[in-house]
């Protein structure tokens, strides 16, 4: 007959479809497809001229056949994404799908994909995107959660406390930190499920034996699993509290120092080359700033800045720090989105502030947003008022920028899943920026 | 609908609407469906199952918030399966029991791999967000729970390992593809399920089973036949693990044949009956110390075990060499010796104990423990040089003597009186360039520059000092009878050796009355050198040099004597007279009456270079005695050599004189010492400086602490120090 042993004949609810095994091989074992067409199901040799039924959408099959022939996904505009899903849920694909979306990150090549608009009331704390795309959002005491469809998971709440920072473990799991409620042992940090929102366990503080009620602020986790909070105690217990995720367990404190504010933290960045934990204590929190490593294994700070004693100006005033441990030097930013550095090698430097945006001035808004830092694969993020800038090379040249008017100012921003998540203060509505996928030829 | 909801129900107008209902048997149905599959899997018989309907009615079950019951059906299903594979397996007999067993393991998990397949869509959606166990875990977990500990299981399963693997240590041959099927089963359930129903007990039959074996095998092997048997014990377990354990259990079940067979008996080894390590040593027996070099690593305390024993055996044997009356009259064989056990213990260290540190540093340790046992080591390892540099290297390629040079050093470097033997040396050194006995000038260099990397410059700036004077004595007589060759005519020749006084190991010796003829000459050669070197002092040491007289015996016999100063002074009176007493040789030669009986004694006593006869005719010099030439002189040569008789090795007397001059020029080195050390430190206590000058020193010797309070004490009286006047243990330096 001439039909080729690889061909196979699927009728997907009334509509025949031909395609080839290798094709088919393309979904993995761990698809309908490969578990159908395993020897132990007996079905590809001998009845390659039958046809095999399955009594599913042929329109969205045909996309989802097409997705597995070519890599790529193209969804015609009157079919809905939704049921996309579901229907590369029910074969098992749906991990390709997502990785047809969209492409490796790139900061110079972020295109707005979306926007999400939610319901929750005041500005917005923090967005934290998530290790497969996903992301959360808190807004006062709740938490909110996406998966990477965007579909909304139950929020999360933690005594229905003032949320301070949130952050992924992993993609099933996420740990909210929040303030304290006086006398009642709520509030503090714990960890939930992202799909349904239920909370596993709190994470507690003990002192001398004690278990402390605390307010939790900034978070950090180490790929080493273990998890960092600045903490803010009753009376003694001030400083870095470190964790084990997987248990749930206190492991080690780090007491704050007299002169220096660890239990109010801003910021916090574990430093896997290091093995030491940025620390920054920042303007308005405390009047002035504070920057330090922690070195846990001998509670020591081997490094350590402050702008104590010297003439503050508003140029001069740190807003947010970020180590870049490649360069071995620590990026801060003033509130002019100004960049500064210092050398993490020599102790007790100064800043060389390079103010390339000084034209800026004088355009500041009504309700303006500071700036914050992040960093991705040797790219400079800085967010200012309504705009993120990116910058790169060795002088960190700004390459690019992503503005948005809707929504006013930029509060916070988050890179994670290869996506770039934005939040704005106005309205409640956070943008999603992805690469798209490299051009056909 | 959640409860806020159903309080305020009364409220509430019922929107017009059909409430969906499912078909109430649906969810029963779709479950039988699945239940048959499930069994016919199991039976073999799913040929006639569509995978497609199996897949959708999964499927739909999750999806119509069947899940719980889709997961529930499924735990009680496949246990039922399973508990009917135990009873098959429990009726298997004997040896049929593991087959069946394995066989029930593959049909479990083909089944599973397909139940899972059918699954699938409940295994991705409603297990992690219901945070239940994955299909396949489970399934492993129920295989586990149902089969594996089924009491009727559990122990006869284990029996059957240990008791196969009894076998296969006394020599039977077993089903290994088997044992790792099986094996491979338990690791497949989790480590946990391996350690605890398998792993746990092997470990301890093992045990008593090796404790057994070794207790056996010490009372009738000796130590090699021993190890041999352990090293292959211990190959065998390794090579065990390797065919059908998991490679975690290598180090836990070697430990265990390390204990029961090395660890528990490693003293008894170490030191059985003729055969121990000691008898290993002696006999070189470089396989059996490998062998137990390599076992003995592997236990805790194993090899400082044998370093112990070994460094005390090389002592003890090292003491009884260095203390050994008969080799101490030979001082070369008595270095040769050193060095033949060093070469031994090198040896040994290099092929049986690869190169360890641990066991050079300890033969390095007992070498320089025994050598200074012997005070008279310095001495013999320069007398020991001297004959190497003699005479012993003739014929002797360059590299060779390289290598016997380096060994020679390598004994030095233990010595802890490094001085005494560099007043030995510059003597023996001295001789041999005075007497032109030396018989390669690159060799002497070699070795001069080898004292010199390992002492510094100080050490042999003398001893090239003493090169330097026989370079410029061969310019300087040149020179001499360039001047003098009309004058000189046919009077003797003379040769004179300028040395530099301080750089050689010159006694001040009384001269002696020189013939006239030489005399003169020597006096010629006198205002020669005054001449050229003004603001010098010459001074003849006639106890060092030679003389070739030609003499004629009674019958004519012609002969060339090569004899010493002294000697030429005694035979040059026999030119004028037949006989000559004692008294009267004395007299006119004025020799030193010890170096003039030596030197009697080598001209009339010694046989076949007797050249004078004396009266009586006995072994010692009298001073009665009386001399006369030998006119019966015969020798086979025409050049005969006359020795000195001089004792190689120093006499008693003089040994105590080298003695003391060595401890006198220590002095001034403490001083230097002590001074430095102070200029550096100001203020210092006594125990403090004592060490710091020993360490100092010990380059060179080893400084005696009360020698040191001797020169502190020394140092005080001439201002140099003084003691603290509140603290008299300190000592401050007096700029």
């Amino acid at each position: 007959m001439g039909i080729q042993k690889d061909r196979v004949r699927f009728n997907v609810g009334g509509k025949i479809f031909d395609t080839s095994a290798t094709t088919l091989a393309n979904a993995g074992r761990n698809s309908l497809f490969g578990a159908m067409f395993d020897e132990n199901w007996d079905l590809q040799s001998g009845h390659s001229t039958t046809e095999h039924f399955i009594d599913r959408n042929p329109d969205y099959f045909a996309v989802l056949l097409d997705l597995l022939r070519t890599g790529e996904l193209y969804l015609p505009s009157n079919m809905s994404e939704k049921q996309l899903y579901r229907e590369a849920l029910f074969y098992g694909i749906l991990d390709h799908v997502r990785s047809a979306k969209w492409g490796p990150f790139d900061g110079n090549r972020l295109r707005l994909a979306r926007s999400v608009t939610g319901r929750a009331p005041g500005d917005g704390t923090a967005i934290r995107a998530g290790p497969d795309g996903g992301c959360c959002v808190a807004h006062g005491s709740m938490v909110h959660v996406y998966d990477w469809m965007l579909e909304v998971h139950p929020p999360i709440n933690l005594d229905y406390q003032r949320v301070n920072d949130a952050g992924w473990i992993d993609p099933e799991s996420i740990v909210i930190s929040a303030c304290e409620r006086f006398g009642t042992g709520d509030g503090g940090m714990g960890l939930f499920s992202a799909s349904t929102g239920e909370r596993r366990y709190k994470f507690h503080v003990s002192h001398e034996n004690q278990v402390k009620s605390y307010t939790a602020g900034a978070l950090s986790f180490s790929p080493d699993y273990k998890l960092f909070s600045s903490c803010k105690g009753r009376s003694n217990e001030y400083g870095i509290g470190v964790w084990d995720q997987v248990t749930g367990k206190q492991i080690d404190f780090f007491y704050e120092p007299p002169g220096w504010s660890l239990g109010e933290a801003d910021k916090l960045q574990w430093l896997h080359g290091n093995n030491c934990l940025l620390v920054a204590t920042l303007f308005p929190r405390k009047d002035n700033c504070y920057i330090g490593l922690l070195d846990f294994r001998d509670k020591s700070m081997p490094w350590s800045w402050s702008d104590v004693g010297a003439p503050i100006t508003d140029e001069k005033r740190v807003r947010d720090a970020i180590a870049m441990e490649e360069s071995s030097s620590v990026c801060v930013v003033n509130e002019y989105e100004d960049l500064g550095f210092m050398d993490l090698r020599r102790a007790a430097g100064s800043v060389r502030w390079s103010s390339r945006s000084r034209l800026m001035k004088g355009k500041m808004p009504d309700e303006p947003c500071y700036p914050k830092l992040a960093l991705h694969e040797g790219q400079l993020f800085s967010s200012m008022n309504d705009s993120i800038s990116v910058f790169c090379g060795q002088d960190w040249v700004l390459t690019s920028r992503l503005r948005r008017t809707y929504g006013g100012s930029i509060c916070d921003f988050s890179i994670g899943g290869d996506r770039l998540f934005a939040l704005h203060s106005e309205e409640n509505v956070f943008d999603i920026w992805e690469t798209p996928s490299p051009p056909i030829i | 609908m959640n409860s806020s909801n159903q309080k305020k129900r009364n409220f509430q107008i019922e929107a017009f609407k059909h409430k969906v209902v499912v078909d109430p048997k649906y969810a029963d149905k779709t479950w039988k469906i699945l239940e048959h599959a499930i069994t016919e899997i199991y039976n073999h018989n799913a040929s006639g199952l569509s995978f497609e309907e199996l897949y959708r009615n999964a499927y739909n079950m999750v999806l119509h918030k069947f899940g719980e019951k889709l997961y529930s059906g499924l735990v009680g299903t496949m246990t039922l399966h399973l508990q009917e594979m135990a009873k098959t397996i429990e009726a298997a007999q004997g040896n049929l029991f593991l087959e069946e067993l394995n066989r029930k393991w593959n049909d479990h998990n083909k089944a599973l791999q397909m139940i899972r397949d059918i699954l699938m869509y409940m295994d991705r959606t409603f297990i992690p967000s219901n945070r239940k166990t994955p299909v396949h875990e489970l399934g492993l977990n129920l295989w586990r729970d149902n089969v594996i500990h089924s009491s009727k299981i559990q122990t006869r399963l284990l029996d059957t390992l240990l008791e196969l693997i009894q076998k296969e240590r006394t020599g039977e041959i077993i089903n290994r593809g088997l044992m790792r099927n099986i094996i491979k089963m338990l690791m497949d359930l989790g480590s946990s399920v391996y350690q605890e129903d398998f792993e746990k007990h092997f470990l301890e039959v093992s045990a008593d089973f090796y404790r057994a074996e070794s207790q056996d095998f010490i009372e009738c092997c000796d130590c090699g036949d021993y190890l041999k048997k352990a090293e292959r014990r211990l190959n065998e377990e390794i090579e065990r693990v390797s065919l059908y354990l998991d490679s975690k259990s290598e180090t836990k079940i070697t430990n265990v044949v390390e204990k029961e067979m090395i660890a528990s008996h490693m003293l008894r080894l170490v030191h059985m009956d003729n055969s121990g390590l000691v008898n290993m040593l002696i006999d070189d027996k470089y396989e059996d110390l490998g062998r137990m070099y390599n076992l003995f690593r592997r236990v805790p305390n194993g090899l400082p075990t044998i370093r112990d024993v070994m460094t005390s055996h090389l002592r003890e044997t090292g003491k009884q060499l260095v203390t050994d009356a008969e080799k101490l009259k030979d001082p070369v064989e008595f270095v040769q010796c050193l060095l033949n056990e060093k070469d031994k213990y090198d040896k040994i260290i290099n092929l049986a104990f690869s190169n360890d540190k641990t066991f050079q540093n300890a033969l390095n340790s007992s070498f320089e423990y025994f050598i200074n046992l012997n005070p008279r080591s310095p001495e013999f390892i320069s007398l020991f040089v001297d004959e190497k540099l003699r005479k012993g290297l003739k014929g002797v390629s360059e590299e060779d003597v390289e290598t016997i040079l380096d060994k020679v050093m390598m004994l030095f470097r233990y010595l802890q009186e490094k001085d005494v033997f560099e007043k030995y040396y510059k003597q023996h050194l001295a001789k041999r360039l005075l007497s032109g006995k030396t018989v390669s000038d690159d060799a002497e260099r070699s070795l001069i520059v080898k004292l010199k990397t390992e002492c510094g410059y100080q050490f042999t700036s003398k001893l090239e000092g003493m090169f330097t004077d026989m370079k410029t004595s061969q310019d300087t007589m040149q020179g001499f009878y360039a001047a003098y060759a009309a004058e000189l005519g046919d009077s003797p020749t003379l040769v004179v050796q300028v040395l530099t006084t301080g750089s050689w190991p010159t006694q001040p010796s009384i001269t002696c009355n020189l013939p006239a003829e030489m005399s003169a000459l020597c006096e010629k050669f006198r205002s020669y050198y005054l001449g050229t070197h003004t603001g010098r002092r010459l001074s003849w040491q006639t106890n060092m040099g030679t003389a070739d007289l030609k003499a004629i015996f009674g019958k004519g016999q012609k002969h060339e004597l090569n004899v010493s100063t002294y000697q030429m002074c005694v035979l040059m009176l026999f030119n004028s007279a037949d006989r000559l007493s004692y008294k009267e040789i004395e007299q006119a030669t004025e020799i030193p009456s010890s170096d003039l009986r030596r030197c009697l004694q080598s001209l009339a006593c010694v046989k076949g270079k007797n050249v004078l006869r004396k009266e009586p005719m006995s072994k010692d010099i009298g001073e009665e005695d009386a001399f006369f030439v030998n006119d019966k002189f015969t020798s086979k040569f025409y050049k005969v050599k006359i020795g000195t008789v001089v004792a190689q090795k120093e006499s008693e007397p003089e040994k105590q004189e080298t003695r003391q001059r060595v401890e006198e020029d220590r002095k001034p080195q403490i001083e230097a010492a002590i001074v430095r050390i102070m200029k550096s430190r100001r203020v210092l206590d006594h125990n403090n400086i004592i060490a710091e000058v020993t360490k100092q020193l010990q380059s060179r010797f080893l400084a005696n602490p009360g020698e040191i309070k001797k020169r502190i004490e020394s140092l005080i009286e001439r201002d140099f120090l003084e003691r603290d006047s509140s603290d008299r243990r300190l000592y401050r330096y007096l700029a």
